[in-house]
């Protein structure tokens, strides 16, 4: 059954309850704020309308009063920040969760969704940032499994795959071992997965986050093909460029609502960013610099291998070299797996390196325990903070303690001083604006943001002559983010001497003062915070590039 | 979440400690039913393993039974229960004692420093156990077997048996008491025939006493001595034992049982063709006698030893197959003779 | 705040009661099924426990049970499961009793002799399976078992008579000879009907406040408890995870070897083939039972042995005693279950409260920017 179109469907209604920080940037023409109109020449019923849909709940950012319409047969980008909600929106699209106020219309049709089973029932599939693929099974067994009933197990659901395979030029061959596969051959295995059970939209959280440049381009003409037989994408991401270059239509979340949708071909990253960002966009513009020549750290050589379980020995770090002054922040950029997350590990202790030396002011610290090297001035915000930087089930003045447990005020010689500890906990909150109804609760009931708050306050209370930084706005509310800058900044002033690692560029040239670009665990080049674009470093961390940045590209080794 | 519990449990901590000392002001458990009746009662206190074992536990049982039919005593029993130690055995000796039971047995020689500690107390009360003669006095009947003298002669009927020269031992658990079986019995078949090579095995260490419980470890050993060539096995196990005549008699082998005449069991039935002889242990008998004794007014006290000369301990005859060996019987019944008139002394250590 | 405290109050005790009132009522399904009057059952149970003398058993074998489920627990801290407080206790029992009968030191020093030769013989059997989880990876559980068996073996064969056990004559026992009187640890006695407490009880309740104390008000506790709470974040904090999972071994392997101290101070004087078997089992589950809580343990402790002993004599009134069995198996399992209902309950309400406070605060702070 048809549903008459209604006018309303293709535009977005005025919502007075959407006025909070109105961002006060001069109106773009391009971009279609709130209560503003696009009427669609489309004459088909929006393939996802979703209405005033709001959901409050502890750990995650809320979503309020959110407004989507999805047309049919285009590529919808959902961008927004980290954290700003759009993960729990697709999670309620996809019936993981169920939203507190508000409606889901498919087709024009309403419904409610209790689990992803009537989701993938109504046409919507959803492949996971993470992919949900067993790894010594074959692709066909892969794709059948839990999805027997539709095509069986044997010849026919083969030539259902080869038939969806062709159709969009996937390129999946049916009998290869998942564990054989690479990244982008899992993730079209994980689209191949969601096209076989009959779905018609389909949403892609963050697909490009594990991807290369190549890949990212294979993918998004894997999406066209998708598009041009009618299929509709959601697709989110925060990478600015890619939404461009792919999305017919783009959505932008701000703080848990939306704030406005943006036409790809008249806009350009900055426009998105701000809108994404609000107000101000987040690259601090303090460009003081306070950088000493008084060297805090200094790398040498460091090289680090590991050995696979299957006793394979690959490199993950060689011979590194770098070095940071007090006062300054050294930014390192990186597609994820480049030997970020071993530097880390190497610099506080937790790996040891095979060769090279850590020296922290004038002490060497390759030998030294992660313990003493904390004692020493080294603070750390670790990059995943569930696995290293709290413990879920204890209380907030618990997490306090951690890793500085032999440190004043939390332990007077061999005792815990947990009064001093509760004390210092409870100044914490207040200073860092910890949102938590005491210092009793468990760390595991706190939002991502505020125990990232509360990560932060802790590494900051104890002076460090070092911070390491891995990451240290993932995740974070947009409010938090900026003070969690502005921390990192005032200590930068005292002379601190900071190692930054994130995947959000803006955040990395904003903040930097030195630039290193890391590829296959060496540092291959560096930049000019002041005057290198993300996308210019955003190529050079695929390896395009070595050396000096902005000098002319050399010749290239790989 | 911690914090909280601790004191609300510190809070039912004080509380139960609170009733119990109340209740400490109560008498012990058995003061209240003491002496209450002249009935002539007698008790018995299992070991390890209890009624049920198959064995010794339940031969002591049939003592009691015999009694309570014969001699019109009101019987009761009483259980260890796993993992227990001395003072659990204390208080059971004591509450049995206060309650006039009289005798009180003790069966097994874990019961040694319990009557040790309670006899002086009740030098009313005649106390037995079974197995021990390291605890003595004058209330006190040390009831003990001589294991060695029946195996030795089940090693002169195993030495005279075997066509492979090489005969098996299965011991349950490796403890001081079944040691003696396997010296006996290696004693028996070295005097018999030096050519034969006895091969011995135990199924468990103490303090695991699945030895004398686990049909299946039985098997498995007496498997293991039938591919080493054995074609007599002794299986000193009590219920495990039952494993290994199971074994035997598939493999078309010779069994000798132990404690009670294996041959006319029940739950062996299937396997009695097999099963030569039994040592025996007449452990019902020496319950019996020593109720009697207190019944007649003349209680057993001291070492009370069974022997080959009181039929305490011997070989069954009940297997026709056996009997019809008429050369290996009257080697067996010169061998019994010869213990009984002291020409050989049988060693209680292997 | 306040709110929260009152709120925790009374979920700790909801546990606690929750699990009685469940094991209580499935205890009286499963005895009516099998046609046995339940209340006959528990009277005879309350009437045996109201005995002084066995309240003292009761209270003897509870700080036994007491020592050898704090061994559990420092394990369970740690994320370490140790099987082998059996073995532990066994082997540290016999050497420290083969080490008592033959020296004779004054008093206290006879005492501290042997239970430190207990103490270090634990730890160093424990710390065997420490060593192979450290350097090879061996799981503690497999290695801690196959020491079990190992000491069994071990055991039986010191105390063989050719080695240093010895057969007392007209004795089916063997012992390791008898501790002079110089280190028995004087009891309480409770009168003559009621026997005495141990002294070594005593030593075991302070344990416990030791074990409160580390682990609470120590930097040493807090890094063993993060550990066991989250291996990876403690690793990033500074603790050395391998040398913690060493150092815990060989702290439960000591207080492991403390469980057989009541037993052989106090009564036996010596280690004979009939001492005390499986406590180290029995402490697995009263830890379980106590959740690794001092205090927990000492009331699980306290009941499980009120089980033991209170159902010994119930077939003397035509009970199976194994009934005590199956109502221990049936708190083991009703108080799983209901603790963790009860944890479920207290984080979603945890969690409610927060995302009030959160919802709360963030209007006020939307306002606050709004107004920058």
């Amino acid at each position: 059954m048809r549903l008459t179109i209604r006018q309303r469907y293709a535009c977005r209604q005025p919502s007075g309850a959407i006025t909070s920080p109105s961002p006060p940037a001069p109106p773009l023409p391009l971009l279609s704020g709130q209560g503003e109109c696009v009427i669609n020449a489309s004459s088909s019923p929006p393939a996802v309308e979703l209405h005033g849909i709001t959901k409050r709940f502890p750990g995650v950012v809320a979503n309020h009063d959110i407004g989507i319409t999805v047309r049919k047969g285009t590529v919808h980008a959902l961008v927004g920040e980290n954290g700003a909600g759009k993960s729990t929106l697709m999670k309620i699209l996809y019936g993981m969760q169920k939203p507190d106020e508000g409606t889901i219309a498919v087709d024009g049709e309403q419904v409610s969704f209790t689990n992803p089973g009537d989701a993938i029932a109504r046409g919507i599939g959803m492949v996971h940032q993470h992919f949900m693929l067993a790894d010594n099974f074959t692709v066909l067994e892969n794709v059948v499994l839990g999805g027997e009933k539709l095509h069986g197990i044997g010849s026919a659901a083969r030539r259902k795959i080869k038939q969806i395979s062709d159709a969009y030029g996937l390129g999946v061959r049916p009998d290869a071992l998942v564990e054989d596969l690479g990244v982008a051959d899992r993730q079209r295995v994980e689209i191949l997965k969601v096209l076989y059970r009959g779905a018609r939209i389909l949403i892609l959280d963050e697909p490009t986050a594990v991807l290369v440049p190549q890949e990212v381009d294979a993918l998004f003409a894997n999406l066209r093909e998708l598009k041009a037989e009618g299929l509709t994408v959601i697709f989110i991401s925060h990478k600015l460029g890619e939404v461009l270059s792919v999305a017919d239509e783009i959505t932008v979340i701000r703080r848990g609502t939306t704030v406005g949708t943006a036409d790809p071909a008249h806009t350009t990253t900055k426009q998105l960013a701000e809108l994404m960002v609000g107000s101000e966009l987040p690259s601090p513009e303090t460009r003081e610099s306070t950088v000493t020549d008084v060297p805090m750290l200094r790398v040498e050589g460091l090289s680090l291998t590991v050995t696979d379980p299957d006793g394979v020995v690959r490199d993950v770090l060689t011979d590194v070299d770098l070095t940071i002054h007090k006062g300054e922040v050294l930014g390192i950029a990186g597609v994820e797996g480049n030997g970020q997350t071993e530097l880390i590990d190497a610099l506080i202790g937790m790996k040891s390196a095979d060769s090279g030396v850590i020296i922290l002011g004038d002490e060497d610290i390759s030998r030294v325990p992660t313990r003493k090297r904390r004692e020493d001035g080294i603070g750390y915000i670790p990059e995943d903070r569930h696995r290293h930087g709290v413990l879920l089930d204890a209380p907030l003045w618990e997490n306090r303690i951690l890793g500085h447990v032999t440190e004043k005020p939390n332990s007077k010689g061999f005792l815990l001083d947990p009064k001093a500890a509760r004390h210092d906990t409870e100044r914490i909150v207040r200073e860092y604006d910890v949102r938590t109804p005491g210092i009793e609760v468990t760390a595991g009931s706190l939002s991502g943001g505020n125990q990232q708050k509360l990560i932060v306050g802790r590494e900051m209370s104890h002076n460090p002559k070092l911070l390491i930084a891995a990451h240290p706005t993932r995740g974070v509310d947009v409010g938090a983010q900026a003070q969690i800058w502005d921390q990192i900044r005032a200590a930068r002033r005292e002379g601190l001497a900071v190692l930054l690692i994130s995947a959000d560029l803006d955040e990395l040239i904003g903040l930097s003062d030195t630039l290193r670009v890391m590829y296959r665990g060496q540092l291959v080049a560096d930049a000019d915070p002041a005057t290198i674009t993300p996308e210019e470093l955003g190529s050079a961390m695929t390896g395009a590039a070595a050396g000096h940045l902005e000098a002319a590209p050399e010749d290239e080794a790989r | 979440m911690r914090r909280i519990t601790r004191i609300a449990t510190v809070g039912v901590m004080s509380a139960a400690l609170a009733l119990s000392v109340t209740a400490c002001g109560e008498s012990s458990s058995s003061s209240s039913s003491s002496s209450d009746s002249k009935d002539n009662k007698a008790a018995i206190a299992y070991d390890i393993g209890g009624r049920g074992d198959q064995s010794f536990n339940d031969a002591a049982f049939a003592g009691l039974d015999r009694a309570e039919k014969d001699l019109g005593v009101k019987g009761t029993e009483a259980e260890p229960s796993e993992g227990e130690s001395d003072a659990d055995k204390v208080q059971r000796l004591t509450s049995l004692a206060r309650a006039g039971n009289n005798p009180v047995i003790g069966v097994g020689f874990a019961y040694a420093p319990a009557i040790k500690k309670v006899a002086p107390k009740f030098p009313k009360i005649t106390f037995g156990i079974i197995d021990d003669a390291s605890v003595t006095g004058d209330n006190i009947a040390n009831i003990v077997f001589n294991e060695e003298q029946g195996s030795y002669l089940a090693g002169v009927a195993a030495a005279k048996v075997t066509k492979t020269k090489t005969v098996g031992f299965i011991g349950g658990v490796e403890t001081p008491l079944i040691k003696k079986f396997e010296a006996g019995y290696a004693q028996g078949v070295k005097d018999t025939d030096p050519s034969v090579k006895v091969v011995p095995q135990y199924l468990t260490q103490p303090p695991n006493f699945d030895g004398f419980s686990k049909p299946d470890l039985g098997k498995a050993a007496a498997q293991g001595q039938l591919d080493k060539g054995a074609d007599v096995v002794y299986s000193a196990a009590g219920l495990a034992g039952s494993g290994a005549i199971e074994a035997v008699s598939k493999a078309g082998k010779w069994n000798i049982g132990v404690d009670s005449d294996q041959y006319s069991q029940e739950g062996l039935a299937a396997y009695k063709e097999s099963i030569l002889t039994s040592v025996t242990k007449d452990v019902e008998d020496s319950v019996f006698n020593l109720i009697k004794s207190v019944q007649d007014g003349k209680p057993e006290t001291g070492e009370v030893r069974y022997g080959l000369d009181k039929d305490g301990v011997g070989l069954a005859m009940s297997n026709p197959a056996f009997t019809k060996m008429t050369e290996v019987i009257a080697a067996v019944d010169e061998a019994k003779k010869a213990i009984i008139d002291g020409k050989i002394t049988v060693k209680t250590a292997p | 705040m306040r709110k929260f405290d009152k709120d925790r109050l009374i979920l700790g005790f909801a546990g606690p009661a929750l699990a009685l009132v469940v094991a209580f009522a499935l205890s009286t399904l499963v005895l009516l099924v099998s046609n046995r009057d339940p209340f006959e059952l528990y009277r005879l149970l309350f009437e045996q426990a109201s005995y002084s003398d066995v309240q003292v058993l009761i209270i003897n074998q509870a700080g036994t049970y007491y020592l050898a489920a704090l061994a559990v627990a420092v394990g369970f801290r740690m994320n370490l499961f140790n099987i082998g407080v059996d073995g532990q206790y066994r082997l540290a029992a016999m050497m420290a009793a083969l080490v008592g009968a033959s020296v004779d030191l004054p008093g206290p020093l006879q005492i501290a002799l042997i239970v430190i030769v207990a103490m270090l013989v634990g730890a160093f059997w424990a710390g065997i399976a420490g060593v192979l989880k450290t350097t090879r990876g061996v799981s503690e559980v497999v290695a801690t078992i196959m020491l079990n068996s190992i000491a069994t073996s071990l055991i039986a064969w010191l105390i063989l008579p050719k080695n240093f056990g010895d057969q007392a004559a007209g004795s089916n026992n063997l012992t390791t000879g008898e501790i002079p009187e110089s280190g028995w640890f004087p009891g309480l006695s409770m009168g003559a009907d009621a026997g005495e407490i141990y002294g070594f009880t005593f030593v075991a309740a302070s344990c416990g406040l030791v074990y409160w104390f580390v682990l609470n008000r120590t930097r040493f506790g807090f890094d063993l408890r993060a550990t066991g709470a989250s291996e990876s974040a403690a690793q990033a904090s500074g603790v050395d995870a391998k040398k913690m999972i060493l150092t815990s071994m060989l702290i439960s392997g000591a207080v492991a070897g403390l469980a057989g101290m009541p037993t052989l101070l106090g009564d036996t004087h010596t280690y004979s083939l009939d001492f005390p078997v499986g406590i180290g089992f029995t402490g697995i589950t009263i830890a379980l039972l106590g959740r690794n809580h001092p205090v927990g343990i000492a009331l699980s402790a306290l009941l499980i042995a009120f089980l033991d002993k209170a159902s010994s004599p119930l077939d003397q009134f035509g009970f199976e005693k194994e009934i005590a069995t199956i109502m221990q198996g049936l708190i083991v399992i009703s108080v799983v279950i209901s603790y963790e209902l009860v944890r479920r309950y207290g984080t979603r309400r945890q969690q409610q409260k927060v995302g009030e406070e959160l919802a709360a605060g963030h209007s006020l702070t939307t306002e606050k920017e709004a107004a920058l």
